[in-house]
């Protein structure tokens, strides 16, 4: 069902391709790709050629594109905001609440950050002024996220579905954190399970009716409709078994890009006319 | 025997002391480069049980059948600072068993079921996985067949179960056994400090 | 001793020592990929609360160091009794006592480890391998005896050793081995101290410590071992009993040492001739053949005292028969 179509970047030395880490990608509304790993982010163009990039102050753990086109990284201790032509226009710190951030994202006119050292969704307006967290109300206080990455996706309506994975579930929010409902079960056989101790580790979201998921030991990636229905595993066999936390993305035609964290390059599919 | 120094006794004096000053010599460079005490231990970043990024390898049980002593002196060790107190833990559970009715694999992973799982604090009714829990090894039931330490292995756990040699069962042997037969030379002596901290040696991330 | 011994036990000895200079020992590679290791987002106990304190890992600690270095203390003075104890007192039953003493604490208690047997390995190793470091306590426990035995003999022989302390208390009708037998199975020491030097010096996956391996009495002394092993353990003791110590006087590559150095030896057991009443008694007793045409062969003699206990001038003090 699904095909793999492209494969961006690499490990190695050189501009396309990334040294040491690749942590996270994301695609913006005219479908390039931005990668966040080392200490620098990378543009790709749909064709997969570099476009631009720029150092980041520190190793980015999230990215995100805001719809004036300003880039949003997220690191340990701080979210750094450049303009769409790599200008670091503000930087946002804050010791009790921006610890470790690995995923970043939008919901009508805020910003939604994931802090995985408190294990927890913030909730930020566009200066930079908290207003809530996100799954803390619960027995746990936050999220079980043993591997140490918390990952969400904003759907069209501005729903935050995000990972659960010592939970082996997505869960549903509202920005003022309602817990609106959950999906997933542990499976170590059926595809339609999440298998091993901690899945699934990345989360991305698709308009109004595709949740995609990456898991890691035996890594694979998966998509599920909003009521957790399987509709396709997408790949089992081409990323390294080493691989965890893969970042995953997904444009507006539906072409979905897995970023695989040992091989350091994305890999890209594409579906037939299945949505 | 005469009391008189003879050529024998002369010629043996100086042999003696040649020989002494071998010794001496020799003695010397040895203590020079000696180190401390040092003991057997694991290496847990070469075992292949436990070394990152080697997912396919099957489990090696050759610190169980190797160590001459009857029950092996080497033992699974859950290093608590890193255990993630996962609900389904992949050391304890065979995740690739069937799914019973409370949702838990239904099938545990070591032979000699010396894995303890408790729940930390009161058990949730509702959703026990709003719980964590304590993974706790049994060192007397276990017998270092790393089963579980490989089901603890990254990227599938979180790799805080290693197998550790344990110095109150060891006999020091000069050579050890299991270091003669270990495929990734991972028995090796280390200095007492470090051969008993419990953890890999891998970095942590930023 | 025969013509063809010495430059052949040379050459079989020193073969080793040659080989040394191009055995580089290379160890096998660690992680096989690098890797992002996130520890520090396990739960601590603040992130689980309710009182919950994260339990310690035990850590078995090993036997205390100075513990160790008592034994070599012990291992010096053991020595210095038997010296004074044969070679002064001369008194057999003084040195059967040692070699009780000895055999209980070095053999049963400590398991026959650390020995000087097998620090021949350790030191040959050391010698061979830049890498490879021994502690003080293992070089000092390989030339305490030597040293001893530059001066005074193989005292370390002499019921302190508790490989050959087992043996001696086995000896229960000892024959004389023929010369020429006790020669041609002499040689077979320096085959073994060359084979355990040569395969003691081989890098890490081919190395093997064979006198450690093959000891065939560290199974009584850990009280477990390998069957075959008691088996050949329990064959050295049954063979003992009708010929004296067989794995000193034809196995033990660390006596090979201790002859060589004894033979330089000023003192240590001797039959003086201008006392002696040529009855060859103490040739009778002798049951290590340590004794030809009345003296002591210094490199043979394994210090059990028998030559005094059997000798008429030495038990009947007093003007000579």
């Amino acid at each position: 069902m699904y095909k793999q179509t492209q494969v961006i970047g690499g490990k190695g030395e050189g501009a396309p391709r990334f040294s040491q880490t690749l942590r996270s990608i994301t695609v913006d509304g005219s479908e390039r790709l931005y990668a966040v790993g080392d200490s620098e982010l990378k543009v790709f163009e749909a064709d997969g050629t570099l476009r631009r990039r720029w150092p980041t102050s520190m190793p980015g753990h999230a990215v995100a594109v805001a719809e004036d086109g300003s880039v949003y990284v997220g690191e340990s201790g701080q979210v750094e905001i450049f303009d769409r032509d790599g200008k670091l226009v503000s930087t946002w710190r804050d010791p009790e609440r921006l610890g470790r951030i690995t995923a970043i994202g939008f919901a009508s006119g805020c910003v939604l950050v994931g802090d995985a050292a408190d294990r927890a969704i913030r909730r930020y307006d566009l200066n930079g002024t908290f207003l809530n967290d996100i799954g803390r109300n619960n027995r746990m206080q936050g999220f079980r996220i043993p591997n140490g990455v918390i990952d969400f996706g904003v759907d069209a309506d501005g729903i935050v579905h995000a990972t659960n994975p010592g939970k082996h579930r997505i869960e549903h929010y509202t920005p003022d954190d309602q817990l609106l409902g959950h999906f997933g079960r542990f499976d170590g056989i059926d595809p339609a399970g999440f298998p091993g101790c901690c899945n699934p580790t990345n989360v991305a979201v698709a308009g109004r009716e595709r949740i995609y998921v990456t898991e890691k030991a035996e890594p694979r990636a998966k998509v599920y409709d909003f009521q957790g229905n399987l509709i396709a595993v997408i790949a089992t066999d081409v990323f390294d078994p080493n691989c965890k936390n893969m970042a995953i993305a997904v444009d507006r035609r539906g072409r979905v890009y897995v970023a695989d964290t040992v091989r350091l390059e994305i890999i890209v599919f594409e579906g037939d006319a299945e949505s | 025997m005469s009391d008189h120094p003879t050529r024998r006794d002369a010629l043996s004096r100086v042999a003696r002391g040649t020989v002494l000053l071998g010794f001496g010599g020799t003695s010397v460079f040895l203590i020079d480069k000696a180190d401390g005490q040092v003991v057997w231990q694991v290496d847990a970043s070469r075992c292949v049980n436990s070394r990152l990024g080697d997912v396919g390898a099957p489990v090696c049980a050759l610190c169980t059948t190797e160590c001459v002593v009857q029950q092996s002196a080497v033992r699974a060790v859950n290093n608590f600072r890193e255990c993630g107190r996962c609900y389904i833990c992949p050391a304890y559970y065979n995740i690739k068993s069937a799914v019973d009715e409370n949702g838990l694999p239904s099938e545990k992973l070591c032979p000699r079921d010396a894995i303890e799982r408790k729940p930390i604090g009161l058990v949730d009714p509702e959703d026990p996985a709003n719980n964590f829990y304590e993974y706790i090894i049994d060192e007397v039931k276990c017998d270092g067949c790393g089963i579980c330490v490989k089901g603890c292995k990254e990227p599938l756990g979180l790799g805080s179960i290693i197998l550790k040699v344990r110095h109150d069962l060891c006999v020091d042997c000069n050579h050890c056994a299991i270091s003669k037969a270990c495929p990734k030379e991972a028995l090796a002596r280390q200095p007492v400090e470090t051969a008993l901290e419990p953890t890999l040696a891998a970095p942590a991330t930023r | 001793m025969t013509a063809f011994a010495g430059p052949r036990r040379l050459l079989v000895v020193l073969a080793p020592f040659v080989l040394l200079a191009w055995l580089a020992p290379a160890r096998a590679s660690a992680q096989a990929v690098p890797y992002d290791r996130p520890v520090e987002v396990a739960p601590q106990q603040e992130t689980i609360g309710g009182g919950y304190l994260t339990p310690d890992v035990q850590k078995p600690r090993p036997r205390e160091y100075w513990l160790e270095v008592l034994d070599v203390v012990l291992l010096g003075f053991a020595m210095g009794v038997a010296v004074w104890l044969v070679v002064t007192r001369r008194s057999r039953r003084s040195a059967l006592a040692l070699t009780v003493v000895c055999l209980a604490y070095f053999g049963f208690y400590r398991e026959g480890c650390i020995c000087p047997i097998g620090s021949i390995q350790n030191v040959a190793l050391s010698l061979a391998d830049p890498t490879y470091k021994i502690p003080i306590v293992v070089t000092a426990v390989f030339f305490m005896p030597l040293v001893v035995a530059l001066f005074f003999g193989r005292a370390f022989c002499g019921g302190v050793c508790p490989l050959g302390a087992i043996q001696e208390l086995v000896v229960l009708k000892p024959v004389q081995v023929p010369r020429k037998l006790d020669d041609a199975l002499g040689l077979l020491k320096y085959g073994y101290l060359g084979l355990a030097i040569l395969l003691a010096v081989q890098p890490m996956i081919a190395r093997d410590f064979v006198i450690c391996r093959f000891d065939p009495f560290v199974g009584f002394f850990r009280r477990e071992g390998f069957a075959h092993m008691m088996f050949i353990g329990a064959g050295f003791l049954a063979l003992g009993t009708v010929v004296g110590r067989p794995y000193c006087r034809y196995l033990c590559p660390y006596g090979v040492l201790l002859s060589w150095c004894s033979r330089l030896a000023p003192r240590g057991v001797t039959i003086t001739p201008n006392k002696e009443l040529d009855c060859g008694l103490c040739a009778a007793a002798c049951p290590y053949g340590a004794i030809n045409e009345n003296r002591a062969i210094r490199k043979e003699c394994l210090y059990c005292a028998r030559c005094y206990a059997s000798c008429p001038c030495e038990t009947r003090p007093g003007p000579a028969l």
